[in-house]
């Protein structure tokens, strides 16, 4: 019984690997060169390109999934890695012990809470206020900082997603950061403490030295959950095509999000080269999350994630 | 002070007051990203109560609906099949994994590489369960949109997360209490059912809690598993589509018409309390264990008594495998 998730992991491998290879043929290189991703007429009959059937105009390309994969998820990090920190500190260091698990419990439920709810609240609450103020306000005041200038059309993409995201994955960076503070030995604090740090230093040097591994174990867990995030990811992306974004106002489409977008056209597509393309782009964003999230585990070390396994990553 | 080391040279201290200052700094920054996230949180939970809220009538909660028209009740109904359908695929693998980690593993690199599999499935990302389901459950293994279907593409969501903090609970018992039951002559099913389970049961009812928690709440791993039923409750366990309510929400908030908004808040609402209820059970399982230890201990014993004739020649069992396993 043991094996059943070893099984599970090895058989889905297994399977979209198994679904993608025409399509790993078919496009080779082009899947992560090129940015145009274009079903195909599905009304024409299918032609023959490179020794595969597939509709006309067809063609895979990734790129523009890849990349908005990576900005959305690269800004949620920046976001929540800075704003876990503080917050761990705070709760750990400054405010008193009862308060902590509390405080800890309500941060946590921010990884409970389903992604369609985040995804309702970025379309009514957020995408308004980054369409009229805060956007706006960017664009005018912000405009030296490269990819910060740039015309302002809708709430959704970059910005919205990677806050979206940076919610998401705030309470797994911060309960690894609580929890990698808790487990230090106190030889370690009360030494820093008598020596005259103040609480700040002590947080810092816990967070940069003693338990600097879990620090950066848990933000790679937290990038890992990010990269693989649909649904809220879907609603306030923008479902952009085949145009690369030229700012940070720009709507984008993630990997995660193309796979919905583009499976209901794929499932009634005769010749199987779309859904083949879509198992491509599945194994290519799992291959990703996998390393993302082992590398995490393995920097962060089995000790420090001990207790905090409760969470939802 | 002394200003200069033992060589002579002149040391600079950074002055106390900056430190001080830094420190009130840090102080003050990180109350504020505490706030800013509670405050994000209860804008959340605001909005998504207050839509809902306003818009809720026992007319919709009774009634079966598609995303635009009725109500909602096939997607109260839907989402809480799929989720038993996903607990009944992962619970009995969850649980007896468990117990075989911590009881029958007796190579650690064999039982540290079942748990990086068991750890690393809950990072592959729902849709490509989603799709995987898709392709092998319904299509390959004709399944159909189905209950069944969907219940499996749960459940291999939930099970790592019942598996792994089962084995936590197990670990928290008291290894003193283990080892006295094994020199008592207890054999490895004794252990499991007197002391492992019993004292490890709010540990792992807050697993599942848990487990549940998140399942209710997916959407992409079921959009092409169980697709979508607006008739009503799906007629049998295959090839019949199910509802769910985070489809509500997803599909209503992207129409036009005002009633499909209405309909994507209340299911959001009934979502997120449900979920916040079985997050802080399953957080505050110490509380609740601390009652279901009461209720629960002596059924450890009873199930011992029905399923396992007394030890006979067992006795001088003491030096078992697991003994040497809870040794180290």
């Amino acid at each position: 019984m043991s094996l059943v998730p070893a099984f599970v992991l090895i058989t889905i491998l297994a399977f979209i690997l198994v679904y993608a290879w025409p399509s790993i043929v078919f496009n080779g290189t082009t899947f992560f060169t090129s940015y145009i991703w274009n079903v195909g007429i599905s009304s024409r009959p299918p032609v023959m390109v490179r020794g595969f059937l597939v509709p006309p105009n067809a063609s895979f390309g990734a790129l523009l999934f890849i990349e908005s994969t990576l900005l959305s998820s690269g800004l949620a990090i920046l976001i929540a890695f800075p704003v876990s920190f503080l917050v761990s500190l705070s709760v750990e260091l400054y405010l008193p012990g009862r308060a902590k698990r509390p405080l800890v419990s309500l941060i946590e439920l921010f990884a409970g809470i389903p992604s369609v709810v985040y995804g309702l609240w970025g379309i009514v609450v957020l995408e308004p206020l980054l369409l009229h103020n805060i956007e706006p306000w960017m664009s005018a005041n912000l405009y030296f900082i490269p990819g910060f200038s740039g015309e302002v059309l809708t709430g959704s993409g970059i910005i919205a997603s990677g806050l979206i995201l940076s919610l998401m994955i705030a309470p797994i960076i911060t309960s690894v950061m609580v929890n990698s503070f808790d487990s230090a030995p106190s030889e370690i604090k009360q030494g820093l403490v008598s020596l005259g740090a103040t609480k700040w230093e002590l947080g810092k040097y816990l967070a940069t030295g003693y338990s600097r591994s879990s620090t950066y174990g848990g933000a790679l867990l937290g990038l890992g959950r990010a990269l693989g995030e649909t649904m809220a990811v879907l609603m306030v992306s923008g479902g952009i095509v085949n145009v690369l974004p030229t700012s940070i106002y720009s709507g984008i489409n993630t990997m995660a999000a193309a796979i919905v977008a583009y499976l209901d056209s794929a499932i009634g597509q005769g010749t199987g080269i779309n859904l083949s393309a879509l198992a491509e782009l599945s194994l290519f964003l799992l291959a990703i999350s996998l390393v993302v999230n082992l590398l995490g585990r393995r920097i962060a070390g089995r000790g420090a994630l001990r207790g905090v396994e409760n969470d939802k990553f | 002070m002394i200003n200069s080391d033992m060589h002579g040279n002149e040391i600079k201290w950074k002055r106390r007051s900056s430190r001080k200052a830094r420190d009130i700094a840090a102080r003050i920054l990180g109350y504020l990203a505490l706030g800013f996230m509670l405050a994000i949180l209860v804008s959340i939970f605001a909005y998504i109560i207050k839509g809902g809220a306003a818009a809720v009538s026992w007319n919709i909660l009774t009634t079966y609906g598609n995303t635009s028209d009725g109500g909602v009740l096939n997607g109260i109904i839907g989402t809480w099949e799929l989720v038993g359908m996903g607990l009944l695929f992962s619970l009995i693998p969850g649980v007896f994994g468990a117990i075989y980690l911590t009881q029958s593993v007796s190579r650690k690199h064999v039982a540290d590489a079942m748990r990086l599999f068991t750890d690393v499935l809950t990072s592959v990302p729902s849709i490509v369960i989603g799709l995987f389901g898709y392709l092998v459950l319904v299509i390959k293994f004709n399944l159909g949109y189905s209950l069944v279907a969907g219940g499996l593409a749960l459940g291999i969501m939930m099970l790592p997360y019942i598996m792994r903090i089962t084995e936590m609970s197990f670990r928290n018992i008291q290894r003193e209490q283990v080892m006295n039951a094994y020199a008592l002559g207890a054999d490895n099913v004794n252990v499991t059912t007197r002391i492992l389970l019993p004292q490890a049961s709010a540990g792992i009812l807050s697993g599942i809690l848990l487990a549940i928690s998140i399942a209710a709440g997916e959407t992409a791993q079921l959009l092409y598993t169980a697709s979508f039923n607006s008739a009503g409750l799906p007629s049998g366990l295959t090839h019949s589509p199910v509802g769910y309510l985070t489809y509500f929400v997803w599909n209503g908030i992207n129409q036009p018409s005002a009633y499909a908004h209405n309909l994507a808040f209340i299911s959001a609402m009934i979502l997120i309390i449900s979920v916040t209820v079985l997050i802080l059970i399953s957080k505050y399982e110490d509380v609740v264990g601390r009652l279901l230890r009461r209720i629960l201990g002596p059924l450890g014993v009873i199930i011992n008594r029905v399923f396992v004739e007394a030890p006979s020649e067992k006795e001088d069992k003491g030096t078992s495998k697991g003994e040497k396993k809870w040794k180290k």
